[in-house]
């Protein structure tokens, strides 16, 4: 009896939760075709408030910000975390793991307000720049852990038996050690990238007041009341998520990290 | 030959291991040990010199701050909760009952997660302002006649914190369970257990570490969560985050500010000691009573 009752309960349950997922997404893109202004009210299909959107200049800083900001910490957090690990492995030092966790488990404003103070005490001039070296740190907090575990799992003898054929540690690395480490580095790249373009708590706090990210204007805008032009940047953000988590799901390499 | 001026020989692996090394120190704990010393330092601008001082901590003994904490605090656990109880048969359908189209299922659960925090937090004033979708639909149904006020309320925030950090909770879970060996399952039911006795001695204890991960990965940032009070709680009530917030952004008292973060990690420390301990001496008794079960 009960064996039954749970068996049918069980996928009303995840339909529930998947409801649970979607309906406000989905809501969020129906009201990004509304005709009119008034929110919360179907007034008829139309497609200006995404014209209005391409037209803002302020959204295309915003984004050529985010987008400056993100490339720039994947790209520092790859290539340091990776020298990293791969230093870390040959000395078998793997204990130094543990001084990048605090990144993952320490809450996100402790970070935002420590860096603030920090910069602020040493004069340093808040804008992108400060916003790169917090992204890169909160992302070395990801690479490094998806790195190592790929290390781990290489076997050391191919890189013995390539030195030994008289290859040099350069040509090794390009041709055994990447191909090998190549999934882990997009997959955990684009999660950086992800992470980056998300993040508003440190950006309110590090960004100073000319460098606005993506994140930043849609919380100014949001601030500023409801408007359907958010519903047509928000659509157009899940369609490229959608198109990132494909991505990221086809290398399947996600579940190292967690 | 092997020159010790090659990129990627050990020699000069030190060099540019040691990069990361020295980010992690200068970003990461020179600004939190920075954060931990200026909450204990009071700074007299006319005679230049600072001192010791617990000053800055003494005013955290009020009860309005006791409130903060205990609403931030009381907002991470349900959110904990709730999360868990939607997600776990979730992740457990997902990775042991599905077959086909599971990529493509998982994927959809991920995607909220890669979707922009705030937009996500924009999406809930659709459904619960007085004219929102809510509203309008239990009017239609007849169950209400005047609409609910929810927007601006513990409720909205609730429901804000839940959603986003939903994904948190899926993920760990999901990747436990994708590990589970359904086998065990088979033998537990020839070996004559029931249903809730298979759960309860293999399935939870085996999904245990993918509990806790998601616990502590839902629990942390609710209990320092800015974002959702600012957008969807109004300004009756504060939480934690709004605090630290309050203090560095609109009072400009870094000490002040630094003392109270300070303070609220050690309240979330304490919480995870308390947790660990009342785990500790629960499992201890439980272990105990099975002891003299089979004895």
């Amino acid at each position: 009896m009960i064996q039954k009752l749970s068996k049918l309960l069980l996928p009303i349950w995840v339909a529930a939760a998947y409801l649970f997922l979607y309906v406000p997404l989905f809501v969020l893109v129906i009201f990004s075709f509304n005709k009119t202004a008034f929110p919360y009210r179907w007034a008829g299909f139309s497609w200006c408030w995404y014209q209005d959107l391409f037209a803002s200049s302020a959204l295309w800083d915003a984004v050529y910000n985010s987008f400056i900001v993100g490339l720039s910490a994947v790209a520092l957090s790859l290539i340091i975390g990776l020298f990293f690990v791969m230093w870390i492995v040959q000395r078998k030092t793997d204990y130094f793991l543990t001084l990048f966790y605090p990144n993952l488990i320490v809450p996100e404003i402790v970070l935002a307000v420590g860096l603030l103070s920090f910069f602020i005490f040493f004069h340093i001039p808040l804008g992108l720049n400060t916003l790169v070296v917090a992204h890169t740190l909160l992302g070395l907090g990801y690479t490094i852990p998806i790195l190592h575990a790929s290390f781990v799992a290489f076997d050391p003898r191919l890189i013995e038996a390539s030195l030994d054929l008289g290859a040099t540690p350069t040509q090794t690395f390009f041709k055994i050690v990447l191909p090998v480490i190549t999934p882990a580095l997009l997959s955990a790249g684009l999660l950086v990238f992800i992470l980056s373009l998300d993040d508003f708590l440190i950006a309110f706090f590090c960004a100073g007041s000319d460098a606005q990210t993506l994140s930043l204007y849609i919380f100014s805008m949001i601030r500023s009341g409801v408007s359907p032009e958010v519903n047509a940047l928000a659509t157009l953000m899940i369609i490229v998520s959608s198109v990132l988590v494909m991505a990221y799901s086809s290398l399947q390499v996600r579940d190292r990290i967690w | 030959m092997k020159s010790s001026r090659d990129f990627f020989s050990p020699n000069q692996s030190f060099f540019w291991g040691v990069v990361a090394f020295i980010w992690q120190l200068l970003f990461f704990y020179i600004p939190v040990s920075f954060l931990i010393s200026t909450s204990f330092v009071e700074y007299f601008p006319d005679l230049g010199i600072s001192r010791f001082t617990l000053t800055f901590y003494k005013d955290f003994f009020n009860p309005v701050y006791g409130e903060i904490f205990l609403r931030s605090f009381l907002l991470a656990a349900v959110t904990v909760v709730v999360a868990l109880l939607i997600s776990y048969p979730v992740a457990y359908y997902l990775a042991v009952k599905v077959k086909r189209f599971k990529n493509i299922l998982f994927a959809l659960l991920i995607l909220p997660f890669w979707t922009n925090l705030l937009l996500l937090v924009y999406s809930w004033y659709f459904l619960l302002e007085n004219d929102g979708i809510i509203n309008n639909f239990l009017m239609a149904l007849g169950i209400i006649k005047e609409p609910i006020h929810m927007m601006n309320s513990m409720f909205a925030v609730y429901m804000g914190t839940i959603y986003c950090y939903l994904p948190f909770m899926l993920l760990p879970l999901y990747s436990v369970l994708d590990k589970f060996d359904t086998r065990l399952l088979e033998a537990s039911a020839d070996l004559g257990a029931t249903y809730s006795q298979t759960f309860r001695k293999i399935v939870l204890p085996l999904t245990y570490p993918g509990i806790k991960t998601g616990a502590m990965l839902v629990f942390v940032p609710s209990f320092g969560e800015f974002v959702i009070p600012a957008l969807l709680g109004g300004d009756k009530n504060m939480y934690v985050g709004s605090v630290i917030a309050h203090y560095f952004l609109t009072v400009r008292n870094v000490p002040l500010g630094s003392a109270f973060t300070c303070f609220s990690i050690f309240i979330l420390i304490s919480a995870f000691c308390m947790y660990g301990c009342i785990h500790y001496i629960v499992s201890r008794l439980i272990r105990g009573s099975h002891d003299t079960e089979t004895f």
